[in-house]
């Protein structure tokens, strides 16, 4: 096999890769619509959140990752956008019909059971298998927890008086 | 015919090693503070480290939640001429 001894790798940018990104869209949202429309509290909230993890996955990487590609391609038919994926040499991961993924997962139930938890949690979960599942769950709690500390230090500097 | 290309990419590109699957597994240990702190077994089995992480994620998304409503309230009430307000313009223009 050989991938047998390839370490698989799961870094993550600098924060500053992230806040840039969140800064950016935090700009571009307060230039489409001034800050008081849309009247609902609630959607504006929706798009300020909208805009921290379309964000955070494009500073992840954007379609290089497989959980950062479902986010945007989520993202995007909210929108009814359509989001162009740049032509990659190796192939395209096709999604995995659940039968077929399990007779591939020789693991033990109570493994399966909890990854298909995680499944549900990590976007793009869905289509993979079990071993892909943890290395794309590995970088998308490093991001996310990368994501919520940029926030948290917007929030800080911004409560300051 | 995408059935046969199928079998036979999870047949070459998709097995990964056991030390690989044991990388990831303490990588994702690593990741979660709860399991990190419980250096006295090395045993935690895979399922428990996967549970951990499904509880982590969850309570990353609740914060990213409780962060994006703060967020919307401080943006909106920012008054324009406040040292914050030069702060974020100048942080977003720069």
């Amino acid at each position: 096999m050989a991938s047998a001894d390839k370490l698989i790798n799961t870094d993550v940018p600098e924060k500053d890769v992230f806040a840039l990104h969140f800064l950016q869209s935090l700009s571009n949202l307060k230039t489409q619509n001034p800050l008081n429309s849309p009247a609902k509290s609630i959607d504006r909230v929706r798009k300020i959140k909208k805009a921290a993890y379309v964000s955070m996955a494009r500073a992840a990487g954007g379609t290089s990752r497989l959980w950062s590609r479902a986010l945007l391609r989520r993202a995007a038919k909210d929108d009814n956008k359509s989001v162009r994926f740049s032509r990659r040499k190796r192939k395209v991961t096709w999604k995995i019909s659940s039968k077929r993924r399990k007779s591939n997962n020789q693991r033990a139930p109570v493994v399966e059971e909890a990854a298909e938890r995680l499944r549900n949690l990590v976007p793009g979960g869905g289509g993979m298998e079990t071993s892909k599942l943890m290395e794309e769950t590995a970088h998308y709690i490093k991001c996310l927890s990368m994501q919520v500390k940029v926030m948290q230090c917007l929030v800080d500097g911004l409560s300051q008086k | 015919m995408s059935s046969s290309r199928r079998s036979r990419q999870a047949s070459t590109s998709s097995r990964i090693s056991d030390d690989q699957i044991t990388d990831l597994i303490s990588k994702l240990r690593q990741s979660i503070p709860e399991i990190r702190q419980n250096r006295r077994s090395n045993t935690v089995s895979a399922s428990k480290v996967l549970q951990e992480t499904c509880n982590y994620i969850r309570n990353l998304n609740k914060e990213a939640d409780d962060l994006s409503d703060r967020l919307t309230q401080l943006l909106e009430s920012i008054d324009p001429n406040s040292p914050q307000a030069a702060v974020i313009r100048s942080l977003i223009n720069g």
